[in-house]
């Protein structure tokens, strides 16, 4: 059934306009979509933190276009669909138990890409891409009065509850099987909906990332350094990238025999270069050293070559982001790390960052403290018992150190965990957002994404469980989120060092669990090509880049060439209270400063625009006609005296 | 005068010695002019003496005098690279002797220690002196070099005269002459003369009668029973009474109270509820009595006779001294535990410490009466035993949270005014200038800025000022010149100026008022003040020395039930739908209408509703109170300690790109005014940038194309103020250590800046 329906709206092809239609804009809006963009003006509710107007949906919206939208479907009770989109199944009766203003009732609609709560006594509207939810439970059993009851937990903070009448026909499935069906399509055999997604948007972003040129753009290949297609067809390696750029003078067939010494293969290549210094940030996994301290010439050399190939330094730093003692107990996996008397020169440093199974733990612990409720005392005391702060410090701290001995040490660096792609991909890609400003840009910052997250292999797909009913996988962890944690508190400490602004990392985080988008999907660049997933489903970055305004902070300027020394203390590190509590509607998000700053820039636009005619005017008219002239700009200025 | 030119000599040779054991500095200036003050008297001084800059070694540190004059402790570096000074009372060096907290002398080799205060000896010669500061500096000055007797000797004089043994001593009584000369005769229209407003003082009549108008509270009146202050010492001579109560019943009622302190009116909502401040029946047994007599004035008073509502504050915040612990535990943390040792624990400790726990309980206390003064639309009594600590802190934040007027410059300061100086808060007492009592300490005020900090926090457009006025507000509580602060009443202040001794052409003293920024500040240094982010001027403000009265036009809409009350009513003073915000029509789409849960009660269901609405800036305003949103006042608690200074960061980054962009926004206005007003004979010629520089609202001035946008060197997250020369502790772990130094290398002053820019 649904199958035919996707390939009827497919041949259809509804909104093939010349842009992406607003609506279908607006309703990407995914997980924040607990507020829609249909209700009427005045009353729309919902149990989010609607009243942000940083990330409210209707923002991206052109006003015009906005109330025209309100007008027409404000009496409608369907969610705008998407394109090839369908509805799969509805219930009336149910009851929502919102923690924050009890049960509501309404009704029920579940398409192949969201659940839609509308409440029948008000224009509450809780609007949810099923990508998002992480588990389905049947709670307790059936009450005295035949209703069951499911919650619903979800991978962005929050835990939703329903519960309807028994189905007197008894064949017929609960709703929430039916949703269960659609949030977990993986594991029911089905398509995930990014493949079926269908919107065409002005800019391909599938584009914005190519590896050559973003090699090109930091120098390379140059003197020391040269790009090498060892791995075009991932033959050496499966979970790494197929263009890798590699000290000049090692070999390819040494590189294979390197790889050979790395876990998953995955040998040290190049993630940065200072543009002055030359000195490098490489990435890694563990070396196999085992319990026997196994050595490995090649290893040896290799990491010998990428220290020279800074001349400014005849040392090697290599930081191990795990704590010691798992680094050791690595070993016994046939793991470890590089002992300092065989890699001569090398200095070897642990960064302390735990694994994917503590952050976990944390965050869990994190969501106990801040959903639903967040409890008058106690505050600071339980939010330290989570640690998630410690976390973030720890990993802030270890970028900072791999910035400071790039930077002021002009000393190369190699960044290793155990296989390299989520520690690693964190420590790498943040100390290279605090050395090369171009990485804070929006686009830059997208390809910083494409090359250290998704390039190099973090396994998307197994950390956040796409469409996989299996909530208890261990490999499922927030280490991306704690990057984009860390990000935050980077725009937190520089507010005019990045182009992007708050808005633009949630939309992220949303997306990341949506499975609206292809960026995301699978766990490596094989994978994703072997999937075809560019060419099957659309990337995040064709949305963003089609509206960068939204995303974009308006106190930006650019600190080029300057690097961005964070204070790592937890004086200065906040919990992001815009992304994790943003479901409590007590929070008023702080008042939207990029709002107002982007007033200001409208209207110095505005001014501008408006001296640059006066002063066109006054060179060309003639001194006799000046006086008949001079009124009508002085009525177009009103307005604008009423400012600051 | 003091100058010290013989003694130059031989400190130049001493310098040249000194070049053996540290490396070469630039050679040595000549020592800059000590600025000393009309009255102001040089007690004891040492040369050679080392003030400290940096732990880790001694390179940085600077060479110079130490001087203790009766009003400061100054050090005069022989060679310092930033000696030019912003502030025109003190250099980047002096301390006031009313901001030091504690002396502290130590013998290094002896392993001995001792605290100084007035008239004391001292068995060992000091190595060391460090200085802790109730602005929560921490300066440490070593004796090495210095002579025995002359480091002994200037210890033993900072430590004595920083505990005069009488009022007097402060240096506000000796601090006379030029500027009593210069502001005296232009008390009336010359407050701050950089925009031409006046801070009213609420010490005449007509200050209150202006107030009552402007607030429309028209069944209040001023009275003057308190004139010479008759009735009571701790009142000003102004006060506003109900208009049913007689002169004669109010000289009866004071009797009741303590301190013959009758109630005081502070404001009026404009749906007429009034807010009222009271000090305690003295009686129990007259309490109840007393007490219906006010309620039924006040009722009377309120337009539909509502029923009053009292809160008594003693028993629902925490008490001075409550207070004073949690703020010496969280200036510990902040400013003297272990920077790095102390991260482990930072949240808990900070939570232990109470006070972000107190700031938020003020907070709460003050929407709870903006709850009832605007929702319930009842008139409320704020009590507390005297009337002068808590309830300076709620009637003020009250007062801020309902009426924009208070939000703009002009509005605070009279607030504070009106609620702090003339209401009788014990500054004296409560800044304990005089040492005597330290259980009378208490930082209510700054308890009170905190809070406003965190509004401001929350909402950054909606504030006239910045943080750095904030912060600056409350240093200035620290120079003992200004009556502001000096004095605990009124009367206390009216008094003191016939205290001095009177010479021949100066019969009395004159204290100037904190409100006199110029006298602390350059009008350029001022402009750090307005916060370019401000969306003022809607609903009431003061333009030119005129009062504009609130735009009322939904008074006569009232309701006793909230749900049916008018939108206006319950958006704050101004109604949704006659003025819409400025960004109301982007944030109008979102008004989510919660249905009530069950266990909600009226005033949660009140906020509830108005935060489901877009703030209107010009209207009601209430902080967030979740605990996650009370934050820590960084630029306050940690602009001294440079582990804590994030350089070219924090949120002076996006003040700097702000202001530049509103500085341009002026400028392109004012070429526009110069071509529709102009004959075209007088158009502007290109490239010309705006009216004169002094005129300009901005601090960080537009730039130029040919200019770099990135934020200058010397913006750090302590801007303006500058945390070297602090005492420091070990770096942070993986922080180059190279930033703070540069931090304090290319630190310039901002009349330089200002310079560089024009």
């Amino acid at each position: 059934m649904e199958k035919s329906s996707s390939v009827d709206s497919l041949g259809s092809k509804r909104s093939s306009s010349r842009q992406p239609s607003v609506d279908s804009l607006s309703s990407t809006s995914t997980s924040r979509s607990d507020r829609s963009a249909q209700a009427k003006p005045s009353t729309l509710s919902s149990d989010s933190v609607s009243t942000s107007a940083e990330f409210s949906p209707e923002l991206r919206v052109k006003p015009k276009a906005a109330a025209k939208k309100v007008l027409r479907d404000s009496d409608k009770e369907e969610p705008q669909l998407l394109p090839n989109e369908t509805v799969q199944d509805n219930a009336q009766d149910v009851t929502y138990f919102c923690p924050f203003t009890g049960a509501l009732r309404g009704t029920v609609i579940i398409t192949n890409y969201r659940l839609f709560f509308k409440c029948t006594d008000s224009e509450f509207v809780l609007d949810l891409p099923l990508g998002v939810v992480s588990r389905v439970e049947k709670i307790g059993s059936a009450s005295s009065r035949g209703d069951v009851s499911y919650g619903l937990v979800c991978k962005d903070m929050r835990n939703l509850r329903f519960s309807h009448k028994l189905m007197e026909d008894t064949l017929r499935k609960s709703i929430f099987e039916v949703l269960m069906k659609f949030a977990f399509p993986v594991s029911n055999g089905l398509q995930i909906f990014a493949f079926e997604y269908g919107q065409v948007f002005p800019e391909n972003g599938w584009k914005v990332y190519d590896a050559v040129s973003e090699y090109r753009r930091q120098g390379i290949p140059n003197e020391s350094w040269r790009i090498t297609k060892v791995n075009d067809h991932y033959e050496m390696c499966d979970t790494y990238p197929c263009t890798l750029a590699v000290p000049v003078n090692i070999p390819d067939e040494e590189l294979k025999r390197v790889s050979a010494f790395r876990a998953k293969g995955r040998i040290p290549v190049l993630s940065w270069i200072h543009p002055e210094s030359q000195a490098t940030v490489t990435r890694c996994s563990q070396p196999m050293v085992g319990v026997n301290g196994k050595r490995s010439k090649e290893d040896e050399k290799y990491l010998q070559a990428i220290m020279d190939a800074n001349a400014q330094s005849h040392k090697l730093f290599i930081f191990d982001a795990r704590p010691s003692v798992n680094a050791a107990a690595n070993k016994m996996k046939g793991g470890g790390f590089e002992s300092e008397d065989a890699y001569q020169n090398a200095e070897l440093v642990f960064l302390d960052i735990h694994n994917i199974h503590v952050m976990r733990e944390s965050l869990r612990k994190l969501k106990d403290v801040v959903y639903p409720n967040i409890e008058d005392s106690r505050w600071l005391s339980n939010l330290e018992s989570t640690h998630w702060l410690e976390h973030i410090k720890l990993i802030l701290a270890g970028a900072l150190r791999i910035a400071d001995k790039v930077e002021s040490g002009k000393t190369s660096v190699v960044v290793h965990c155990s296989d390299g792609w989520d520690r690693t991909a964190q420590l790498t890609s943040l100390s290279m957002l605090m050395l090369d400003s171009y990485y804070r840009t929006i686009r830059g910052f997208e390809v910083l994404l494409e090359k250290e997250w998704l390039s190099f292999g973090h396994r998307f797909q197994l950390r956040i469980g796409h469409g996989d009913k299996n909530h208890t996988d261990a490999d499922r962890s927030p280490v991306f989120i704690q990057f984009i944690d860390c990000v935050w508190q980077l725009t937190r400490q520089f507010p005019a060092a990045f182009e992007f602004n708050e808005y633009f990392l949630v939309t992220i985080l949303d997306h990341l669990y949506s499975c609206l988008f292809g960026t995301f999907l699978c766990n490596s660049e094989q994978q994703r090509l072997k999937e075809d997933v560019p060419k099957r489903a659309v990337s995040l970055w064709s949305y963003i880049n089609s509206q960068l305004e939204e995303f974009s902070n308006p106190l930006y300027v650019n600190y080029s060439n300057h690097v961005l020394f964070p204070v790592v203390s937890l004086r200065h590190l906040e919990l992001w209270v815009g992304y994790y509590i943003r479901w409590n509607p007590r929070m008023r998000p702080q008042e939207p400063i990029h709002l107002r700053s982007k007033e200001l820039l409208a209207k110095r636009a505005e001014l501008q625009k408006r001296v640059d005619e006066l002063q066109r005017d006054v060179t060309n008219r003639s001194a006799s006609s000046s006086s008949d002239r001079a009124g009508s700009p002085t009525r177009s200025i009103t307005p604008v005296q009423t400012f600051v | 005068a003091f100058a010290g030119n013989d003694k130059k000599k031989t400190e130049m040779h001493f310098t040249t010695q000194l070049l053996t054991f540290f490396p070469a500095p630039p050679p040595p200036p000549p020592p800059p002019p000590f600025v000393y003050f009309p009255g102001e008297i040089v007690v004891n001084e040492a040369n050679f003496v080392r003030k400290c800059i940096n732990t880790e070694n001694n390179q940085d540190d600077l060479w110079g005098k130490l001087i203790c004059t009766n009003f400061k402790v100054s050090f005069i570096p022989n060679d310092d690279p930033h000696k030019r000074l912003s502030h025109k009372l003190l250099g980047e060096h002096d301390i006031p002797l009313t901001c030091l907290e504690q002396v502290v002398t130590v013998n290094d080799t002896k392993g001995k220690k001792k605290v100084l205060g007035s008239n004391q000896k001292l068995k060992f010669n000091p190595t060391e002196l460090i200085l802790y500061c109730k602005d929560l500096r921490i300066l440490r000055f070593c004796f090495n070099e210095a002579g025995p007797e002359s480091a002994r000797k200037v210890c033993l004089a900072i430590g004595h005269y920083s505990h005069p043994a009488d009022l007097q001593l402060l240096f506000g009584f000796e601090y006379q002459g030029r500027r009593y000369h210069e502001f005296k005769g232009e008390r009336v229209n010359g407050y701050p003369q950089r925009t031409g407003l006046r801070t009213p003082f609420f010490d005449r009549s007509s200050d209150w009668d202006r107030e009552i108008k402007r607030t429309s509270a028209s069944e209040w009146r001023v009275c003057s029973i308190n004139e010479d202050y008759i009735i009571s010492p701790s009142l000003p001579e102004f006060i506003v009474v109900p208009v049913s109560m007689a002169d004669q019943d109010l000289k009866q009622y004071s009797l009741y109270f303590t301190d013959m302190r009758v109630p005081l009116w502070c404001w009026n909502h404009h749906n007429g509820s009034a807010l009222v401040r009271m000090a305690s029946v003295v009686d129990p047994l007259t309490q109840r009595k007393t007490d219906q007599k006010i309620f039924t004035a006040i009722t009377r008073s309120h337009p539909h006779r509502s029923e009053v509502l009292k809160s008594e504050l003693d028993k629902c915040l925490p008490n001075i001294l409550e207070i004073q612990n949690a703020f010496i535990k969280i200036r510990q943390i902040c400013t003297l535990d272990p920077f790095e040792e102390s991260e482990e624990r930072w949240l808990s400790t900070i939570e232990n410490s109470r006070w972000l726990e107190f700031v938020r309980a003020f907070l709460k206390q003050s929407a709870e009466i903006v709850y009832y003064l605007d929702g319930k639309n009842v008139s409320v009594i704020i009590q507390e035993e005297e009337d002068r600590d808590l309830n300076c802190v709620v009637s003020s934040l009250v007062q801020l949270m309902l009426d924009p007027h208070y939000r703009s410059l002009i509005g605070f300061q009279s607030l504070v005014q009106k609620e702090w100086v003339m209401a009788g808060h014990r500054f004296l007492d409560r800044c304990n200038h005089l040492k005597k009592n330290d259980k009378e300490e208490s930082p209510l005020f700054v308890l009170f800025l905190d809070c406003v900090w965190q509004m401001m926090n929350q909402y950054p457009a909606a504030f006239e000022f910045t943080e750095a006025y904030l912060t600056v507000l409350s240093d200035s509580m620290w120079i003992p010149l200004f009556s502001t602060f000096l004095f605990s009443s009124s009367k206390q202040r009216e008094f003191a100026k016939n205290k001095a001794i009177p010479s021949a052409e100066d019969p009395t003293l004159y204290f100037p008022s904190v409100w006199e920024w110029s006298l602390q500040y350059s009008t350029k240094d001022q402009t750090l003040f307005n916060n370019p982010m401000y969306v003022g001027k809607g609903a009431a403000c003061v333009q030119n020395g005129e009062v504009k009265s609130f735009s009322r036009t939904k008074q006569k809409s009232f309701s006793s039930t909230l749900r049916g009350s008018a939108t206006s009513l319950r958006n704050g003073l101004r109604g949704g739908e006659d003025t819409l915000p400025r960004r109301g029509s982007l944030m109008s789409e979102l008004k989510p209408d919660f249905s009530p849960a069950k266990d909600e009660s009226p005033s949660e269901r009140y906020f509830k509703e108005w935060f489901s609405r877009p703030a209107d800036l010009h209207g009601l305003l209430i902080p967030v109170l979740m605990p996650s949103h009370m934050a820590l006042w960084k630029l306050f608690f940690l602009r001294w300690v440079p582990e804590a200074c994030i350089s070219k960061g924090g949120p002076i980054t996006a003040y700097h790109k702000l202001s530049q962009l509103v500085d341009e926004i002026e400028i392109l206005r004012s070429q526009l005014r110069q071509y529709k007003g102009a004959s075209p004979a007088s158009t502007p010629l290109k490239g010309q940038r705006g009216r004169p520089s002094e005129q300009r609202n901005m601090y960080f001035r537009a730039y130029s194309p040919d200019e770099p946008q990135t934020p200058p060197d010397y913006l750090t997250s302590s801007f303006p103020f500058n945390p070297a020369g602090n005492l420091c502790r070990r770096y942070v772990y993986g922080t180059p250590i190279s930033k703070f130094l540069n931090g304090a290398r290319i630190w310039l002053s901002t009349e330089t800046l200002a310079n560089d820019t024009v």
